[in-house]
């Protein structure tokens, strides 16, 4: 058990951010019908702006500021401007359309900033908790806590928005019956704004956290958005509670797997094997007629 | 003997109805075979011709395009026929190749068995793979198959391809790395790429025949809804799957074509992206007419590579391809193929104008 | 021939067919009702895509709901639906033939069959057109003649003629009474149009609140005082 113990920590803190992924694309997904393959891409871009920043010294909390502020305005141009364009077809095309963003945004990230993998180095990474728990002996940097500690903030204040404000209600209308909502008198361009805000912002905190976590390179950030969506399956595209579990034990058990006699090679396979086994577990997902 | 009431009166007898609609049928069928031979002649012709005006590194890069060209009119036939979006085309694409060059390694075989056994283990899996996830929503379909491209992208980086090693894996250490043996037929680069040609050819006249017979037109029935294709009596799950077949084939010919191609495959270039990118592609090219397919593999291979003869920055070219493929499914759903067509017929007709106002 | 056992099918709670007995012998029957008399769903249970809770259906002595919606298309159940379901990228031929396909059929008298079935509902002359080329009219005939081929036995035809012109109107109403003779299947037609019923349907069921109101020779069924009250209104 002790020598898990670090994987154990290190896997919440993946977990989390896929977490905060999975709610991010959950909650655009439940209110304007579209699956945003775009959210690794616009977290990336977000993640580079920081970079350059830092690297002419800005202060930290202006970089992460304006790293989130890139990711929502790409966020909300889609959204805005692209996303009407391809509102009247079928829920599929509709995210496909992401997909041609996510190929713009990364080609711009690339060109701009080189493929060549950097690090994302903040200045709280040097300093760290250090605690002694009953398996022994953990150390949890600063970045990683406030990580964690960001994941559950926002993650609650999305439940709050949801359950608690005139907001959340027509989000979650909207989530329940698109046509319908308009017909009640729903703006539904309000709503959707407020769901791609939120998505983008989701996108940079997550960009950030993970360029951290793993390595600032734009395909690798940009196709990390694969096991958020393994997160978001087992929350079926629709509970956020599960969805949140799903990310943090698909993060853990993919960290813990290095332990795994034979499996090790394969644990990046870990969130592609969850989803998969929750797909086909999943029933009641007919074809419509 | 039918009594043809619109007519009033007159008792006729059933010959005469055949008889009568064979000429428009004829006219029809003769149109649609002429559409054909064209396809076939085309790309035969392109074979034949593209040697001839490129260099040693371009006749490589065409014969990549080519290859995965075939495995795009996989991701076309289901997408265009049944609007079934696959997102792991690539990965099947390797699952092919690999059951090629392990069959080539191993067993010696042919090289064009080589290929039929690399298209049969891709149809097999695609089926399989197929098979949970149509019953579910589409955009499900996309999300599994994309989870499987990520599932192929891990195991493949850690098994890599066979290079003339025993057991299972068939891999090699150090300097015995073998290349795949080329065809009796086409040992030299240039040969070999109309030999690709030919299989292009091939693979698309394969799926116009699917096209143009029962199999065609169920898809069509399956795509105008599943009450009408039920109403049709089309097993929609039958013909599903048989589409996912049809695109594992393609992509399992392409995948034995490309290690053909290579000589060997890179166990580390087969990330989950490059799905992503073929279908994104495929559809930039567009889905039903058969041109797309070669297109898409000329922007997946070709275009990078002529970029960078120009100096131009490769990831200006994929910020074009996103512009492409969005532009695609909003304004234009017949991609750049049934774009190209459509200005022909336009040029044909206002030529056939002019022709009859001339004096 | 059509018999119908205590029929009841329930959408949660709410009985959509409740009870139903009936027995439909005549070539052409009508099915009329206000909306939301069960109309609809009667033909659906009859082409499979609705499981009732409870009864028997028998067609010409078969039992009909053991049987999966693609084996009622084969034994020859036929519908057609309220939209028309032409499938623009085939021509008329095709989108024909189509059905051929996966109904039984001699072999090499699929090329006749089609021939006979469109110069029934006199498409003959625009068999090489795409569906997409032709009017609504045109789509609706199309449609009749896919459930004339493959040896039908019954043709469920839901609203065949909302939206035509007086003339195509009586166009087909002559093509479905004609119906029985050509192929030798029964006719079962839901329309409002109480004209077109009169005009083709020796016998009427009549639904109202998913139970039968009447059923009997179209002319007695119409003049029936219960039924005008319920449908036609009190004259």
């Amino acid at each position: 058990m002790d020598e898990l113990l670090p994987f154990l920590i290190s896997g919440l803190g993946v977990g989390a951010v896929y977490a905060m992924s999975g709610v991010g694309l959950v909650v655009l997904y439940r209110s304007s019908g579209v699956l945003n393959f775009a959210f690794g891409a616009l977290g990336a871009i977000g993640a580079y702006v920081a970079w350059s920043l830092l690297e002419h010294d800005w202060p930290q909390a202006l970089a992460w500021a304006a790293a989130v502020l890139t990711s929502v305005l790409l966020s909300l141009a889609y959204g805005r401007w692209l996303a009407p364009k391809l509102a009247p077809r079928d829920p599929t095309i509709r995210s496909i359309g992401t997909l041609g963003f996510a190929l713009v945004v990364l080609g711009f990230t690339e060109w701009t900033w080189g493929e060549q993998p950097r690090r994302l180095v903040l200045p709280t990474d040097s300093l760290a908790f250090e605690f002694a728990l009953a398996g022994g002996d953990v150390r949890l940097t600063y970045t990683r806590a406030l990580g964690l500690l960001l994941a559950l903030l926002m993650m609650a204040a999305v439940a709050l928005l949801l359950s608690r404000t005139r907001v959340g209600l027509k989000m979650r209308a909207l989530a329940n019956d698109r046509d319908l909502s308009a017909l009640l008198g729903i703006r539904v361009l309000q709503v959707d704004t407020v769901a791609w805000l939120l998505s983008g912002a989701f996108a940079g905190v997550c960009g950030l956290l993970l360029a951290n976590i793993v390595r600032l390179q734009a395909t690798l950030l940009t196709f990390l958005v694969i096991p958020a969506f393994a997160a978001a399956i087992v929350g079926r595209l629709r509970s956020l509670p599960a969805t949140v579990a799903g990310g943090i034990v698909i993060g853990v058990l993919e960290a813990m797997a290095i332990k795994m006699p034979g499996f090790a090679p394969f644990r990046t396979a870990t969130p592609f094997l969850i989803a998969l086994a929750m797909i086909l577990m999943a029933r009641g997902n007919e074809r419509p007629a | 003997m039918s009594a043809n009431w619109i007519a009033g009166a007159a008792v006729r007898v059933d010959a005469d109805d055949l008889a009568q609609v064979q000429p428009a049928l004829a006219g029809v069928s003769r149109q649609a075979w002429r559409s054909f031979a064209l396809m076939v002649g085309t790309v035969l012709l392109i074979g034949l011709v593209l040697p001839w005006f490129s260099n040693a590194y371009w006749i490589k890069t065409l014969t990549s395009a080519l290859a995965l060209s075939v495995a795009a009119a996989g991701v076309a036939v289901l997408y265009g026929q049944l609007g079934l979006v696959s997102l792991c085309q690539y990965a099947l694409l390797g699952a092919g190749g690999w059951a090629a060059l392990r069959v080539s390694h191993g067993l010696a075989w042919p090289f064009e068995l080589c290929v039929l056994v690399g298209g049969v283990t891709s149809c097999a899996i695609g089926m399989l793979a197929g098979l949970p996830a149509l019953r579910m929503k589409g955009l499900y379909l996309a999300l599994v198959t994309m989870m499987m491209a990520g599932g192929f992208q891990v195991v493949i980086n850690v098994f890599g391809f066979p290079d003339g090693g025993a057991g299972w894996l068939g891999k090699v250490q150090g300097s015995e790395r073998l290349l795949m043996v080329r065809p009796a037929v086409a040992p030299s680069d240039a040969a070999y790429l109309r030999y690709v040609a030919v299989w292009l050819a091939a693979v698309l006249a394969l799926i116009e025949l699917h096209r143009r017979t029962r199999a065609g037109r169920s898809w069509a029935l399956i795509r105008r809804g599943d009450a009408a294709a039920i109403a049709a009596g089309v097993n929609i799950l039958r013909y599903q799957t048989w589409a996912f077949g049809l695109a594992g084939f393609c992509a399992g010919v392409g995948g034995a074509l490309l290690a053909g191609a290579v000589g060997q495959l890179d166990g580390r270039a087969f990330a989950a992206s490059e799905s992503v990118m073929m279908f994104a592609l495929t559809v930039v090219g567009g889905v039903t007419h058969w041109a797309g397919a070669l297109i898409a593999g000329l922007l997946l291979r070709a275009v990078p590579a002529l970029l960078t003869d120009f100096g131009v920055n490769g990831y200006l070219a994929m910020i074009f391809f996103g512009a492409a493929l969005l532009h695609a499914l909003i304004t234009a759903p017949s991609g750049v193929a049934g774009q190209l067509v459509g200005a022909l017929a336009a040029l044909r007709a206002r030529l056939n104008r002019a022709r009859h106002s001339a004096p | 021939m059509i018999r119908i056992h205590a029929l009841t099918v329930a959408f949660g709670g709410v009985k959509a067919i409740d009870g139903l007995d009936a027995e439909l012998s005549d070539p052409v029957c009508g099915l009329i009702g206000p909306n939301g008399a069960g109309k609809t769903t009667l033909v659906n249970v009859l082409s499979g895509l609705v499981r009732p809770a409870s009864g028997r259906v028998e067609v010409e002595g078969t039992p009909l709901l053991p049987m999966k919606p693609l084996a009622r298309v084969r034994f020859g159940v036929r519908r057609s639906f309220q939209t028309e379901q032409v499938v623009e990228d085939l021509s008329v031929w095709d989108n024909v033939q189509a059905v051929l396909d996966h109904v039984p059929h001699t072999r090499g008298a699929a090329g006749q069959q089609i021939a006979r079935a469109l110069a029934h509902v006199g498409l003959l002359n625009v068999a090489t057109l795409l569906g997409r080329e032709l009017n609504l009219f045109q789509r609706r005939m199309v449609e009749i003649a896919k459930s004339l081929v493959g040896t039908p036995k019954l043709l469920l035809l839901d609203e065949p003629g909302a939206g035509l012109t007086e003339q195509e109107a009586g166009t087909l109403r002559r093509a479905i009474r004609a119906v029985p003779e050509f192929c030798g299947a029964q006719v079962l037609l839901i329309d409002h149009d109480v004209d077109l019923i009169a005009a083709t349907c020796s016998q009427t069921l009549v639904l109202d609140f998913g139970r039968r109101l009447a059923l009997g020779p179209t002319r007695e069924v119409l003049d029936d005082p219960a039924v005008r009250a319920a449908y036609l209104g009190t004259a």
